[in-house]
């Protein structure tokens, strides 16, 4: 692990796309009080695919929606590119969306009146901007649906369904793209198509990829895995391959 | 299956209690109606058996011909030399003779108009001064008058004007304007408003010089010797009497008489009441079946279950039935309570147009419970059927089906079959109606069968019509906001069967609408037409209420003022044409022939100006197409049958065209004729001309200053204000449709509302989504709004081109009767743009609902 990227309690690093500092968040109160994330540190560089894994229950959904902004932590912070986002309040994290953010979720959640094209496009309209013809054809490119730009979402297969989704989340060139279960609803054919093309997004456009995900193989694809285990980082590395991500699982 | 429906019901209040509102409504619409109409019915049924308490036989003048809607109140009276012969016979132990007018006077304010609305409303009547026991009258301050110019006055009526004993009261009639000194403030009856009508008591000579009466009596009344039934005297007056000429009957028949008189106008309302409140059910069923297609297509997953636990269909259709009867049992009970709370609304309205409606509490007869209850649970059961059906249809696997099951749609093809059949059935019955020739209630009856087929055959259709119209109306919105409002377009798409239904219950409202307005603007535009061509005086005198008569002294009298050419009156009274289909009686006219062509242009058919001058004392002339229909010549003898029984011959001398009946509907008479054997004791209109090179203005204000003084209950009007004038009035009656109707377009509303929330709670995934790619709670209300709006576009559209088409299938079968078309363009738009509103307002919960959904319920699994 290199230096730069230990976390200081006062801030996030500043070359840091993501961070947060002692994120934590506890549903329930007294007794039946849950901590589903206990206090957890992070910086996620630009440029990298990060998968966050652990089994059910291990905090690792709580950890990416509080990363996101989609729920409030009870303590800590979270930044993206330096912007507060646990501080944020609707209009604000409305701007940070269209700005910074992408998503991809497990169930694909095209708009299904619109053709892929459109869904694709649908981020940057939203935003009050017209997308550049050029970068949606090459988006439509890198996940091989230019021939199928016009289908709606009920006309393609589930694969082809999240590679237009993929494409959605890079339209407006989000400083971060969170997905979640990305091929959780996949055969493993069309998982693999898909990981790559989130692969190669982060290699081609330097794009910061944050996955949650229960599936060594799916997660041997990013550069680096945290395991979260009961709320905690139980470990943090840089892989190489799924029997590494494994036997990192397996070692706890 | 049981408790799962009812449990079912519990855990969805939204669904359940939005159709339980579209029940409700349409309950408390019929169940306030009846409540009020046995209400009215019982309070006038009080107050006449207790005026007429004192009365055992009553004797009143034979009337032949029954006044209404459209003819004029009779001024046929009894002789007061059949005073004595009543008192002469045998078993009578007194006798009295009064005067009971209610088409004659009017009380007038301090400063000479007329009390009570300003347009007329419920009538000012005359009645005298009787002796006990036979007086209709209890005192609760002073007493009857006693001199002719004291009067008493009802209490509601001084208690409106604040009338204090003592003071004096300016009272016009058939004789001009009086002071009278307010003696006594009375109770009629039972002692509740008589619908407002104010009663005014004089004494007997008094009475009869106001009314044009002198030496006649409206009624005479006997009281009968001890151990003489009220049967017997009765029996025994009448052969003392010449039957041709009296009416005899005892008190309780004339109580009875006159309740029924006054509750079969009323019964008027009470059938328009039940027409609307017919149309909100019918809206309403649209919105419960909108709602249970709905939920059954969302539950299709739960309803798979239960069939893969062993559930039968039958089984599953009961669980549905069983969740709409409960709401239907409900919502119905609620209902006949809220009804009580329609009828006050309702006589607030009336109270504010002047109508005091006679009341004994709300009595809940058990027949509008039944009745209540039945309408709405029906109309719930028979609106979820269609749903529930398609519940049964669901199989097991569809439990397993990951996407809920997306119902199958719009177009199957016997469902465009018996869509199309019933819409073509359903024009051709509106054409029947129209054209076929049958009386006018057999007409309405198949017109409104019609529409109501029409109405579901293209609700059934609608659903290939939305994807045309949803183009047409979302274009312009996605111009303006390109993001959401191609989303909202295109989400009115999804479902078009749905759409179309939501969409169809503002379509009825919207064509209701439209088919008023065109009518409104047709029959504005032909009366102002004809007014233009037929009366070409300087002005015409009409009684300020628009239709009561006059004094007939108007007319002389404005005749000799100076600058005056002519004042040419015109009497109306009710008659019978020999020959023409019984219980058919016709408004004669009684023209001034000598006159009438100063201030008016006849449009004649056979004969000319000339015609008239030879018209003599026994001619007529007759309206062509009365004429052409009733297979009456020139050249031809007539007989009419007067109201008081007697027959007038007359040589028809020539025909005019008049297609909205301003001076002739069916035959002219002398106006001497009418005055002698029809006893028309007043006139219908004056029309007057000025002398040529008179000043206008001049003239005119010596008239304004003569009817102020003598005759306030009249008024002079140029032709303008008399088209003015008659605007106002349809725009009135229009108004009232419209408030009629509101219920029905309340309601159509509250189903986009219904629709659109459902719809946003099977969303809720998709929205998180559009939140979670950068859309703001504003861009995600907005695209709800636009849906909303398009919907309600949509059937105001289609609404507006039934409208239209009805509209002018109507105009076109009466014009004969002199509609002729004019479009009210700046009215049709009004409705579109209403529409489009109506649609913001009905999207503004369910937008709000929808961006209240959180970007975490995209990412979660159920």
């Amino acid at each position: 692990m290199e230096a730069a990227t230990q976390p200081t309690p006062a801030g996030p690093q500043a070359d840091a796309i993501v961070a947060c500092r002692g994120l934590a968040r506890r549903y329930g109160e007294g007794e039946a009080a849950v901590d589903a994330l206990a206090g957890v540190d992070l910086d996620f560089p630009r440029g990298e695919l990060t998968a966050i894994v652990g089994p059910s229950g291990s905090g690792k959904s709580t950890l990416m929606h509080l990363l996101a902004g989609l729920d409030k932590p009870t303590a800590g912070k979270a930044w993206i590119e330096g912007i507060e986002v646990t501080g944020l309040d609707d209009k604000g994290m409305t701007e940070l969306r269209r700005r910074k953010l992408g998503f991809i979720f497990q169930f694909f959640n095209l708009v299904p009146v619109l053709s892929a094209e459109e869904n694709i496009a649908l981020p940057v309209r939203i935003a009050g901007d017209e997308i550049d013809p050029a970068w949606l054809a090459q988006l439509l490119e890198m996940v091989g649906l230019t021939d199928r730009r016009t289908h709606r979402p009920s006309e393609l297969s589930g694969g082809q369904q999240q590679r237009v989704a993929i494409a959605r989340a890079l339209a407006s060139r989000p400083a971060v793209v969170f997905a979640d279960e990305p091929t959780g609803n996949l055969d493993s054919n069309s998982s693999a198509a898909v990981l790559d093309i989130l692969r190669g997004a982060v290699d081609g456009f330097d794009q910061t990829v944050v996955m949650v995900t229960h599936d060594p193989r799916v997660a041997s694809y990013a550069n680096r895995v945290i395991v979260l285990a009961d709320g905690s980082v139980a470990a943090d590395q840089q892989v190489a391959g799924e029997d590494e991500v494994i036997r990192l699982m397996r070692e706890l | 299956m049981l408790r799962l429906a009812l449990r079912g019901l519990a855990t969805h209040k939204l669904r359940g209690s939005l159709t339980a509102l579209a029940i409700l409504l349409g309950v408390a619409m019929v169940a306030g109606t009846l409540m009020l109409s046995d209400s009215v019915n019982r309070s006038f049924d009080d107050i006449f058996s207790e005026a007429n308490a004192g009365i055992d036989v009553s004797v009143r003048a034979k009337q032949e011909i029954d006044a209404g809607f459209d003819l004029p109140e009779s001024g046929v009276a009894l002789p007061e030399s059949l005073l004595p012969e009543v008192e002469a016979v045998d078993g009578v132990k007194q006798v009295s003779g009064s005067i009971g007018d209610a088409t004659t006077i009017a009380i007038l304010d301090e400063n000479g108009e007329r009390i009570g609305p300003p347009q007329g409303g419920p009538p000012h009547i005359a009645t005298s001064v009787e002796p006990e026991p036979f007086t209709p009258y209890t005192y609760i301050e002073g007493g009857p008058p006693a001199a002719d110019d004291q009067v008493s006055i009802d209490s509601f009526t001084a208690e409106e004007e604040g009338y204090e004993l003592g003071q004096s009261v300016p009272i016009t009639g058939a004789e001009g304007v009086r002071d009278y000194e307010l003696v006594g403030i009375s109770r009629f009856g039972s002692g509740v408003p008589l619908g407002g009508a104010s009663l005014v008591e004089f004494t007997l000579p008094e009475a009869q010089r106001i009314t044009a009466k002198q030496g006649e009596f409206d009624q005479i009344a006997a009281e009968a010797d001890d151990g003489v039934s009220p049967d017997e005297l009765r029996d025994r007056i009448k052969a003392a009497l010449p039957p041709k000429l009296v009416e005899v009957r005892t008190g309780d028949e004339i109580a009875t008489e006159d309740s029924q008189d006054i509750k079969d106008g009323f019964s008027f309302l009470t059938i328009l009441l039940l027409v609307f409140a017919g149309i909100t059910v019918f809206v309403g069923g649209f919105l419960i079946f909108n709602t249970f297609s709905i939920t059954v297509a969302q539950r299709t997953r739960e309803f798979g279950m239960l069939r893969t636990i062993g559930a039968s269909s039958r089984q599953v259709l009961s669980a549905v039935i069983v969740e709409a009867l409960a709401i239907g049992l409900l919502a119905s009970i609620v209902g006949i309570g809220a009804g009580a709370g329609f009828v006050k609304v309702l006589l607030a309205i009336f109270g504010l147009l002047g109508f005091e409606l006679p009341q004994s509490g709300l009595p809940l007869e058990p027949r509008t419970v039944v009745i209540a209850l039945a309408v709405g649970m029906l109309s719930t059961l028979l609106s979820a059927a269609i749903p529930a059906v398609r519940a049964t249809r669901v199989s097991p696997l569809e439990a397993l089906r990951e996407d809920g099951g997306k119902p199958a749609e719009a177009g199957s093809r016997r469902r465009s079959i018996i869509a199309t059949v019933l819409s073509v059935v359903g024009i051709a019955l509106i054409l029947l109606g129209l054209f076929g020739g049958s009386d006018f209630g057999a007409a309405l009856g198949t017109m409104g069968l019609g529409l109501v087929l029409l109405f579901f055959g293209i609700a059934a259709l609608g659903g290939k019509a939305v994807a045309p119209f949803a183009a047409g109306i979302g274009r312009p919105i996605q111009r303006l906001r390109p993001v959401t409002g191609q989303l909202a377009r295109e989400n009115t798409l999804r479902n078009p069967a749905r759409t179309a239904t939501t969409s169809s219950a503002l379509m009825i409202g919207a064509a209701l609408v439209v088919f008023v307005l065109m009518l409104g603007s047709a029959l504005t535009k032909s009366v102002g037409e004809a007014l233009d061509k037929t009366f070409t005086g300087d002005v015409a005198i009409f009684n300020v209420d628009g239709f009561s008569p006059i004094s007939a002294r108007i007319a002389p009298g404005v005749g000799d003022l100076e600058g005056v050419q002519s004042a040419s009156p015109l009497a109306a009274a009710g008659g019978h044409v020999e020959g023409t289909p019984e219980g058919e009686d016709q408004l004669i006219y009684g023209w001034d022939a000598a006159t009438l062509t100063d201030a008016a242009e006849l449009d004649w058919v056979d004969g000319s100006d000339a015609t008239l001058a030879d018209l003599g004392d026994d001619g007529a002339i007759v309206e062509s197409k009365w004429a052409e229909d009733n297979d009456v010549a020139v050249g031809d003898t007539i007989s009419v049958l007067t109201p008081s029984g007697e027959t007038v011959g007359a040589e028809v001398k020539g025909s005019v065209r008049d297609r909205v009946s301003l001076l002739v509907e069916s035959v002219a008479l002398p106006i001497a004729t009418l005055r002698d054997d029809f006893v028309t004791r007043q006139d219908a209109l004056v029309l007057v001309s000025f002398d040529e090179g008179a000043d206008f203005d001049t003239v005119r204000t010596e008239v304004d200053d003569l009817l102020a003084t003598d005759f306030p209950q009249a008024e002079a009007s140029s032709q303008q204000q008399l088209k003015d004038d008659n605007k106002e009035a349809i725009q009135g009656a229009v108004f009232l449709i419209y408030v009629l109707l509101t219920m029905a377009v309340i309601l159509s509303l509250v189903g986009v509302v219904n629709t659109l929330v459902l719809t946003v709670l099977e969303r809720k995934r998709e929205l998180g989504m559009l939140r979670a790619i950068g859309a703001s709670k504003r861009q995600v209300r907005q695209m709800v709004r636009y849906e909303s709006v398009i919907t309600a576009m949509i059937g105001a559209v289609i609404g507006t081109a039934i409208g239209i088409g009805i509209g002018l299938a109507a105009i076109t079968a009466l014009a004969d009767e002199g509609l002729v078309l004019s479009i009210p363009f700046a009215g049709l738009i009004a409705v579109l743009i209403l529409s489009a509103l109506a649609g913001v307002v009905a999207g503004i919960w369910p937008a709000r609902r929808a961006s209240r959904v959180e970007v975490m319920e995209a990412l979660q699994y159920e």
